[in-house]
C-alpha cells in the first residue's frame, strides 16, 4: 500500500487542498444521488451515493491528514497522521469504487460488461501480485515512501468504470454522460500518473491536477442536471 | 451501453408515465389520453389514478359533461425533481 506520497516540496499543500475541493464536490454529488433514492428508491442511485460518500469521505481524511502533517512537521507524529491519512483514503476509494462496479454489473448484466470482467480481474490480480513484491518507492529522503500497488488496484477499478460511463456515452451521446465519462477517464489517468510518480516528481503534480479536474468535470454535469429545467 | 431494460415497469415509473401524457396533454388529460398514453389496463389506470390523487400530485377535475385530470403544483415540482434525477442517473449510464 502507498504509505506517504507528498511530490515535489513546494508542492506539499496545494495537493491536500485540491483534494478538500475534490471532497466538496464528491459530497455534493453523494447528496444528489441520495435524494434521487429518497425521490425514486431505486437502489442503483442508493450505490451511487454510497460510492461518493466514501470517495469524499476519504477525501477529507486525506485533506485533513496532509494539512496536519504541515501543521505538525517537527513532531514525531506527523509521519503517522498522513501514513493513516493515506491508507483510510485508499480504503475508502477501493471500496467507493467497487460500490459502483457493482452497481453497473447488476443493472448492466451484459456480455460487454461480462467480458470486460472476464479479463480485468485476472489482469488485476496478476499486476498487483507483481507490484505488491516491488519494495517501496522512497523519494525526497524518509518522508516520501510509495508503494505502487494501491494506485494500481485503484487504476484498475476507475478503469472498469471509465469504460462503462465510456460505452454509456456511445450509446446515448448525451452531454451529461459525456462529462461523467471524462471525469472518470481523468480520474483514471490521475492514478496512472501516481504510479509513474518515480519517473518524475511533476507527474505527482499533474496526477493531482487531473483528480481535481476530473471532479470539475462531475461538477459541472451536477450543475447541468439540476439547473436545466 | 446496453442496460438491462426491466421486466416491468416500477411503480414509480408508470407514476412519473401517467404523470407526463397529464403534463403533455397541456395539463388537462382525459383519462382515455391517459389509458393510451401510459399504456396501461382500464383497472390499472383507476388504481393508478387514485394513488395519484392520493398522493396529491393530481387532482381530478369534473363536471357536467366532461372529466379530465391535471397536476397540482406538487406534482409539477415532482416531474422536474425526477427530470433532474433521470438526468443525473442517466449520466452514470443506469436507468431509472
Amino acid at each position: 500500500m502507498r504509505k506517504i506520497l507528498v511530490g515535489p516540496l513546494w508542492f506539499v499543500g496545494f495537493d491536500s487542498l485540491m483534494e478538500f475541493v475534490a471532497f466538496i464536490i464528491a459530497l455534493a454529488v453523494a447528496y444528489q444521488a441520495f435524494k434521487g433514492y429518497r425521490l425514486t428508491k431505486q437502489k442503483t442511485l442508493l450505490y451511487v451515493h454510497f460510492s461518493f460518500a466514501l470517495l469524499s469521505a476519504g477525501l477529507l481524511i486525506d485533506s485533513l491528514a496532509g494539512f496536519l502533517g504541515i501543521l505538525a512537521r517537527t513532531l514525531r507524529g506527523a509521519v503517522a497522521v498522513t501514513v493513516v491519512g493515506y491508507a483510510i483514503y485508499f480504503l475508502a476509494q477501493a471500496l467507493a469504487y467497487g460500490i459502483l462496479i457493482f452497481a453497473y454489473v447488476s443493472q448492466t448484466r451484459t456480455m460487454s460488461t461480462a467480458s470486460i470482467s472476464l479479463w480485468i480481474t485476472p489482469l488485476l490480480g496478476s499486476v498487483t501480485l507483481q507490484a505488491a513484491q516491488a519494495p517501496p518507492i522512497k523519494l525526497l529522503g524518509p518522508l516520501v515512501e510509495y508503494h505502487p500497488v494501491s494506485e494500481i488496484v485503484l487504476l484498475f477499478l476507475v478503469f472498469y468504470i471509465t469504460v462503462q460511463t465510456g460505452l454509456n456515452y456511445s450509446a446515448t451521446k448525451d452531454g451529461n454522460a459525456l462529462l461523467v465519462f471524462l471525469g472518470f477517464l481523468l480520474l483514471a489517468l490521475s492514478h496512472l500518473l501516481f504510479i509513474l510518480t518515480p519517473v518524475g516528481a511533476v507527474l505527482f503534480v499533474i496526477g493531482h491536477v487531473l483528480q481535481l479536474l476530473g471532479f470539475v468535470s462531475l461538477l459541472a454535469m451536477l450543475l447541468r442536471v439540476t439547473s436545466s429545467k | 451501453m446496453t442496460q438491462k431494460l426491466p421486466k416491468y415497469r416500477s411503480q414509480m415509473r408508470i407514476y412519473v408515465d401517467v404523470m407526463r401524457v397529464i403534463q403533455r396533454e397541456d395539463n388537462r388529460a382525459k383519462p382515455t389520453r391517459i389509458l393510451y398514453g401510459a399504456n396501461l389496463s382500464h383497472d390499472r389506470l383507476i388504481k393508478y389514478l387514485e394513488e395519484l390523487k392520493t398522493l396529491g400530485v393530481i387532482e381530478e377535475v369534473a363536471n357536467e359533461d366532461d372529466r379530465f385530470y391535471k397536476l397540482t403544483q406538487k406534482g409539477i415540482e415532482f416531474l422536474n425533481q425526477f427530470r433532474a434525477i433521470e438526468r443525473f442517473a442517466g449520466a452514470f449510464g443506469f436507468a431509472i
